[in-house]
């Protein structure tokens, strides 16, 4: 029997590096009921925002076609710790469309991820070398101590790091 | 070149009239997962999870299959959905799980709107998808899960240390944590104001800020708090700026949603206040500086320094190397520096504080002694001997 979806939802991040100082980070959205797209220029070294642009082409929420005014609002604000309460304060002043920070935050998690990605490439393979590279991550990096279930206590990850 | 891309992907479908089953997966260069959920729709609660790697980013990863089980019973419509599932599925399973469940959730609520639309047109063929929102937005009274229990605190005994008493001026100097946020002021606290002085009176701080998020404590519960631990309790604020996180002393105005630093700034000048830059690189090293190309001279020349009178140097909820480069920025920029635990339970209080050069009873000198610049940040807890 043919089960037919009702829903479908795809959203893709991908952040590009245009130049030695500048990070190009993208959101799109397609579902069912919203296409819709941001783009965010960053600069190093403070990983500020320096641009932002997007637009909603369809959408379940009328305000978000309305929500250009929101990008402007988020220039200058620094990726990192603390920038989804910013983002979701700032965007919230200007349009009630719940979407749009969702979009934007997605767009600049990418940019971390992709630091993420260049320090984890340097993790050795084989078990036992890369559980040493991982104690040393957290080690260093105490934060990530209990933060999910691979550096909780009990994991061979977080082996003699005190609490 | 494309440095780093992340696909999710989420299909809904309804194999009975009274479920949604809900499948996600989520690609990138680092991380292959997925999920399956099962959401009754007459209650819209979970009632089904599983998942599986595809590809772990550690050895452990596997560890945070269990712990999806905890999202059983959550409400996909419930107003702090995201909340609870950052609180449990991100903090005991794994974030990226966490990501993918809120995108399935998500979702799942607009699949379920789409669905009653489609129930509601077969007897009003005419009813737009966006009229029937208008009308369920507007009307409706929709049964709305109740807010969490509040947490259980514990009664503590009343100490006789007479907080009256002048403070003596002392070799060791006046130690004050600058920085701790109490619950329920600060809701990602997990302690109370008497839970985190009991704590201060335990380990011989001499005084300790209550810096709650955009919260103004009313100086009358303040001095309650003073005269019934017998300590001496003072207040600050941290500010969510659109700069970051800044601590804030002699200025009452409640500051509501995020504000500009420059709007900030005009306000506790207004009132000649005292502005720190809290963790200025709080996250900002967990990838290498030279990652990023980072330097304490590019460091420096960020606005936001301009705008402040000080820069917390010793946070004790950042990295080490994150405390040393601000510690690095803060003396090229000649601003003072200044250490707080930034507690948010028992073991961090007084983990770092600022030691002044002599006693402080009140806010008035706390102000003044902050401008003085005659202080410094103390890694309290390591140099007392406290774990």
């Amino acid at each position: 029997m043919t089960t037919l979806l009702c829903y479908s939802r795809n959203r893709s991040t991908s952040v590009e590096q245009v130049d030695d100082e500048t990070l190009i980070a993208t959101c799109t959205l397609q579902d069912t009921l919203t296409e819709a797209f941001v783009r965010i220029h960053i600069r190093f070294p403070e990983l500020k925002i320096l641009h932002a642009e997007g637009k909603f082409i369809r959408s379940g929420q009328d305000a978000c076609i309305h929500a250009g005014a929101a990008f402007e609002k988020i220039k200058g604000v620094r990726i990192g710790a603390g920038m989804k309460k910013i983002i979701r304060g700032l965007t919230g002043e200007v349009t009630p469309c719940h979407e749009l920070p969702l979009l934007i935050e997605e767009a600049c998690h990418g940019v971390i991820l992709a630091f993420t990605k260049d320090t984890l490439a340097k993790a050795p393979r084989g078990k036992t070398r890369s559980t040493e590279f991982f104690q040393k991550m957290v080690k260093e990096n105490i934060r990530l101590y209990d933060r999910c279930a691979a550096f909780a206590p009990g994991s061979p990850l977080v082996a003699g790091l005190e609490t | 070149m494309l440095k780093f891309q992340r696909n999710k992907l989420v299909s809904i479908f309804q194999e009975h009239p009274e479920e949604l089953r809900i499948h996600g997966l989520l690609d990138d260069h680092i991380f292959g997962l997925e999920i399956d959920v099962v959401v009754g729709m007459d209650d819209l609660t979970i009632r089904a999870i599983d998942g599986k790697w595809n590809r772990e980013e550690t050895p452990e990863c596997s560890r945070a299959i269990p712990f999806l089980q905890e999202a059983k019973d959550f409400r996909i419509d419930h107003q702090d959905l995201a909340q609870q599932i950052n609180k449990v599925v991100s903090r005991k399973a794994c974030p990226h799980f966490a990501n993918l469940l809120l995108e399935c959730c998500t979702a799942a609520q607009e699949a379920v709107r789409v669905i009653k639309w489609k129930a509601a047109r077969s007897e009003q063929p005419e009813l737009t998808f966006e009229a029937y929102v208008t009308g369920v937005e507007t009307g409706a009274a929709e049964k709305k899960p109740a807010p969490p229990a509040p947490k259980k605190r514990h009664a503590l005994k009343p100490l006789t240390k007479n907080v009256e008493k002048r403070p003596q001026d002392r070799a060791g100097g006046f130690v004050i944590d600058l920085h701790a946020h109490s619950f329920p002021a600060s809701q990602c606290s997990s302690v109370s104001a008497d839970e985190l002085i009991q704590e201060a009176i335990r380990i011989q701080l001499d005084a300790i800020c209550l810096t709650d998020h955009n919260h103004v404590w009313k100086a009358e519960d303040i001095k309650d708090l003073s005269q019934r631990r017998g300590f001496i309790v003072l207040r600050g604020n941290e500010i969510t700026t659109d700069q970051g996180d800044m601590l804030v002393f002699g200025m009452h105005t409640p500051v509501e949603g995020i504000i500009k630093l420059s709007d900030l700034n005009k306000m506790v000048a207004e009132v000649d206040g005292f502005l720190i830059a809290a963790h200025p690189f709080r996250g900002f090293l967990v990838f290498n500086a030279s990652q990023i190309g980072l330097t304490v001279e590019k460091a420096m020349q960020r606005s936001a320094y301009a705008q402040v009178h000080a820069l917390e140097i010793l946070n004790g909820k950042v990295t080490a190397e994150e405390n040393r480069f601000a510690e690095k920025v803060a003396a090229r920029l000649g601003l003072p520096a200044t250490g707080g635990s930034d507690a948010h339970e028992i073991s961090g209080v007084g983990k770092y504080a600022t030691r002044f050069e002599h006693p402080i009873e009140n806010e008035r000198e706390l102000v003044q002694a902050l401008k003085s610049g005659r202080y410094e940040p103390y890694a309290f807890r390591k140099e007392r001997g406290f774990r």
